[in-house]
């Protein structure tokens, strides 16, 4: 569904990505893992437009769309539900899901993607007005996991859903994850929570320098004992 | 107690003109980081152009008053167009589009003044007459103009709270990335609020130069006061500036009746200065959008 | 490789020798009383600018105070040789002390102040200023049957002397006393700004525009530092103020429009913010704009307008940065990679 070939980018001069390539099926689950500031936060940008490609080619059902704006390429299906949530801090919950849906245009459609939403995650139906700068942080993972859902994604680029919460709420989050993707959502997961990664991931990506260091499915990552510790701690 | 209705009119009608030209201002502040030093040049063009299709092309004054919006909007879009949209996500943007607008509002000026001349014109539009509360006087222009700007901030209200454009806008003004990670053409929203506040530049000048005279220069002072009430609500707040407005329409001509007409502008900078003082973010306002 | 700092300052150094040279023979090639007059006026105002570019450029305040404090050194000076009857020599340096304490008062109040917050404060205060003086219509002492107000009103400051050169010099050589006065001080002032923005401090507000953060983390206090710079570059402002004041005789409140000010903010910008040769550049070519213009009376304003349009959206970084582009393609010509930050 989505193929990166030789992919290199990064910021103003300096490339970040060096040379990645991969595919990412209908349907499947790919997580990208590896040491912080290597890129793998980049590696999302870069397909969803904010980032410039410095060279390479990203294709997406068959089609090119690496050069194309940002808007365009949400236009596509691909979602990038961004590290820091970037929600809308005072506007409501309703709000910044009915952002999530700017492209949408009958209103059933998007009522029905809202039901869906409020079925995952009820603590947001509870707040819906609220503004989203009074939600705790898991509910504003949730919601801006919930924004993203709205548009209807063909593929969601998720960035470390992990990143500052509770182990409480991080279980939660990844119980909706694997749903999701249960029901066929495209997922392409960046996850510094490596444990996390292995439950979900249909295939994993080691990104070490801007390079894929290694590739491989769960299993065997956590058979792969150098690996383990050496980049992960553990 | 006349006194005091006088004041409350007078108040009201000056606060009803700020309003306009605030919301303006504040509007395009907050959704583009745009400190629009053409704000004046675009008021008395919009009292310019209502003035011309009257007198010139004989129009009924609704439809001047239509006719001059457009084409203040249009101003607003070729702002945009010209200048705006190169400089965008620039280095400095924000201090060099201070530099740009200047220039814009000074050919505009210049247009104007080739145009029309430098001496005061009167402004066509506008009611006779009016009532008596006691002995006070109240023109129904004045009431007229309250009316209108309510109207209008109505207006502009539901638009940012219900339509899908507001809604864009709003969210632009908080948070430009994600907005665009929704899949919305930045730069339309852009157009868009150039648009909406060229057209209320207009309007507010139109409402000016009916308390007034037409002149080139018209617009300067207002624009002054505008950034003044936006700065005290914080800027980028449009419901603060739309309160300050008004608070400080009577607070100017409150200070002008009670000491003398010329400390009314006065007035307003020292407390802009000790609001500041205060409150550096405004006294609505807050640190620049938290980051969610 | 980057250029050495032994290079730059010689750089530096050869350009400002030039400069000051050709600053030196100019009024002797065209004595006209047209031309010097003009020139002095530009070092005025480049002397402004050169300040501003520190405050605004180099310590990343947006005041739009500047000609207050220019008003400030200029009023200051004119009173003293009016009240007091100082020789305008000795009060010039009193309207720049005036100028400093003036500018500590309104950097203590807005250099808390973020971006626009402080522009509108500063301006606020500049605005105030005027209406101020405007409206000063009280009678402060009579003069025979004339009532004179404290700051000259709506007429002006006045009758306060001058530099004394029209005793000192022959008829033909006159206006070249304010001249070489007005060179002398934007000498000074421009080794001035040369100096904060190659000294440690120039490097520290360099650290903290490129990381706020990491700079703070490591104590530079931008307070102080910018407190710092504000009232010092105020003493060379006022120090222009007094010789504007000496150089027409009158100070009035019409240097507080916001015209003259946002044409100095042009020269500031066009030339190119930060660096050194900018305020220069800019005010030169914002002149000689002017200069040309005067021709098409009708279409100045637009003239004006449509320039600064036009080098704000297709070059921000200002002539200095185009001169700086030149250089680098006239250097890589040459043969040699140099990584060049120069002023």
């Amino acid at each position: 569904m989505l193929s990166l070939s030789d992919i290199v980018s990064g910021y103003g001069s300096q490339s970040v990505i060096r040379n990645v390539s991969f595919d990412i099926p209908e349907s499947g689950l790919v997580t990208i893992i590896g040491p912080n500031g290597h890129g793998k936060s980049t590696l999302l940008r870069t397909i969803s437009g904010i980032v410039r490609l410095q060279s390479g080619e990203i294709h997406f059902e068959g089609q090119r769309i690496d050069g194309l704006r940002i808007d365009q390429i949400v236009g596509r299906g691909v979602v990038h539900i961004p590290q820091g949530d970037m929600l809308f801090p005072d506007m409501t919950v309703q709000d910044n899901l009915l952002m999530g849906a700017s492209l949408v245009r009958s209103s059933n459609e998007i009522a029905e993607r809202r039901g869906k939403v409020f079925a995952l995650f009820p603590q947001l139906e509870e707040r819906k007005d609220q503004t989203a700068s009074t939600l705790s942080g898991g509910e504003r993972r949730m919601l801006a996991i919930g924004r993203g859902l709205m548009t209807g994604a063909r593929i969601l680029l998720l960035d470390e859903p992990s990143l500052g919460l509770a182990p409480v709420v991080i279980e939660q989050i990844y119980k909706i994850i694997k749903e999701l993707n249960d029901d066929g959502q495209t997922i392409l997961l960046v996850e510094e929570n490596v444990s996390r990664a292995i439950t979900v991931s249909d295939q994993i990506y080691l990104l070490d320098d801007g390079r894929i260091a290694w590739q491989g499915t769960g299993e065997e990552l956590s058979s792969e004992k150098n690996l383990m510790e050496v980049y992960l701690g553990v | 107690m006349d006194g005091w209705i006088q004041i409350l009119v007078s108040g009201l009608t000056v606060g009803a003109m700020y309003a306009v030209s605030s919301v303006s201002l504040s509007l395009v502040w907050g959704a583009l980081n745009v400190l629009n030093m053409g704000q004046g040049a675009m008021l008395a063009a919009g009292g310019y152009i209502a003035y011309t299709a009257v007198m010139s092309f004989n129009l009924p004054i609704p439809l001047a008053i239509v006719v001059a919006v457009i084409v203040g909007a249009l101003i607003g879009g070729l702002m945009y167009f010209l200048i705006i949209r190169f400089m965008v996500g620039k280095e400095g943007f924000e201090t060099n589009v201070i530099v740009a607008t200047f220039g814009f509002a000074l050919v505009l000026e210049n247009l104007v003044l080739r145009l029309y001349g430098a001496y005061p014109l009167r402004q066509p539009i506008g009611l006779e007459g009016g009532w008596y509360i006691g002995a006070t006087h109240v023109p129904y222009q004045n009431l007229l103009l309250v009316v209108v700007s309510g109207a209008l901030m109505i207006v502009v209200a539901y638009l940012l709270k219900t339509t899908r454009m507001g809604r864009s806008i709003r969210a632009t003004a908080q948070n430009r990335q994600a907005t665009e990670l929704m899949g919305i053409r930045i730069s339309w929203v852009f157009l868009q609020v150039l648009l909406i506040g060229g057209g209320l530049a207009a309007i507010s000048g139109i409402m000016l130069s009916t308390l007034t005279t037409l002149s080139p220069t018209m617009g300067y002072d207002p624009m002054l006061k505008a950034f003044i009430i936006c700065v005290i609500a914080g800027l980028g707040n449009i419901y603060g500036a739309l309160i300050a407005a008004f608070v400080l329409g009577l607070f100017e001509v409150s200070i002008q009746f009670i000491f003398g007409v010329r400390f009314g502008f006065p007035a307003l900078l020292v407390l802009v200065i000790l609001a500041l003082v205060w409150r550096p973010y405004g006294v609505f306002g807050k640190r620049k959008t938290e980051r969610l | 490789m980057k250029e050495s700092s032994k290079n730059i300052y010689r750089r530096d150094a050869v350009t400002g020798v030039i400069l000051i040279l050709i600053a030196a023979i100019l009024p002797f090639v065209f004595p006209t009383r047209y031309v010097v007059g003009q020139m002095t006026v530009f070092f005025i105002w480049a002397t402004v600018v050169s300040q501003w570019n520190l405050v605004f450029g180099v310590a990343g305040i947006f005041s739009l105070a500047q000609m207050a404090i220019f008003a400030m050194g200029g009023y200051v000076t004119g009173m003293l040789g009016l009240y007091l009857d100082w020789s305008l020599w000795v009060s010039m340096f009193f309207g720049g002390f005036a100028a400093v304490i003036f500018s500590a008062v309104i950097g203590i109040a807005c250099l808390r102040l973020r971006g626009a917050y402080a522009a509108l404060l500063t301006l606020a205060i500049s605005q105030t200023m005027y209406l101020l003086i405007i409206t000063d219509t009280a009678c402060f002492f009579r003069q025979g049957v004339t009532c004179r107000n404290f700051t000259g009103g709506t007429r002006g400051l006045a009758r306060f002397g001058d530099f004394g050169f029209r005793e000192i010099l022959p008829y033909k050589y006159m206006a070249f006393g304010d001249y070489f006065l007005a060179l002398v001080v934007l000498i000074f002032a421009v080794a001035f700004s040369v100096f904060v923005i190659r000294s440690p401090i120039g490097l520290a507000f360099q650290a903290l525009r490129d990381n706020s953060n990491c700079a703070v983390a490591r104590g530079i206090s931008r307070f102080k530092y910018q407190l710092l710079v504000f009232s010092a570059s105020a003493f060379f402002t006022g120090v222009a103020g007094a010789v504007y004041a000496g150089h027409f005789r009158v100070m009035g409140a019409n240097i507080l429009y916001l015209n003259l000010l946002l044409f100095l903010l042009s020269m500031l910008i066009i030339g190119g913010v930060g660096r050194i040769w900018g305020p220069l550049l800019g005010a030169a070519a914002l002149m000689l704009v002017d200069e040309v213009l005067k021709e098409f009376v009708e279409w100045r304003l637009a003239g004006l307008g449509a320039i600064l349009v036009l080098f704000v959206v297709l070059w921000p970084k200002g002539l200095a940065g185009i001169v700086d582009v030149l250089a680098t393609k006239f250097r890589r010509n040459r043969n040699q990679t140099v990584d060049i930050k120069s002023g």
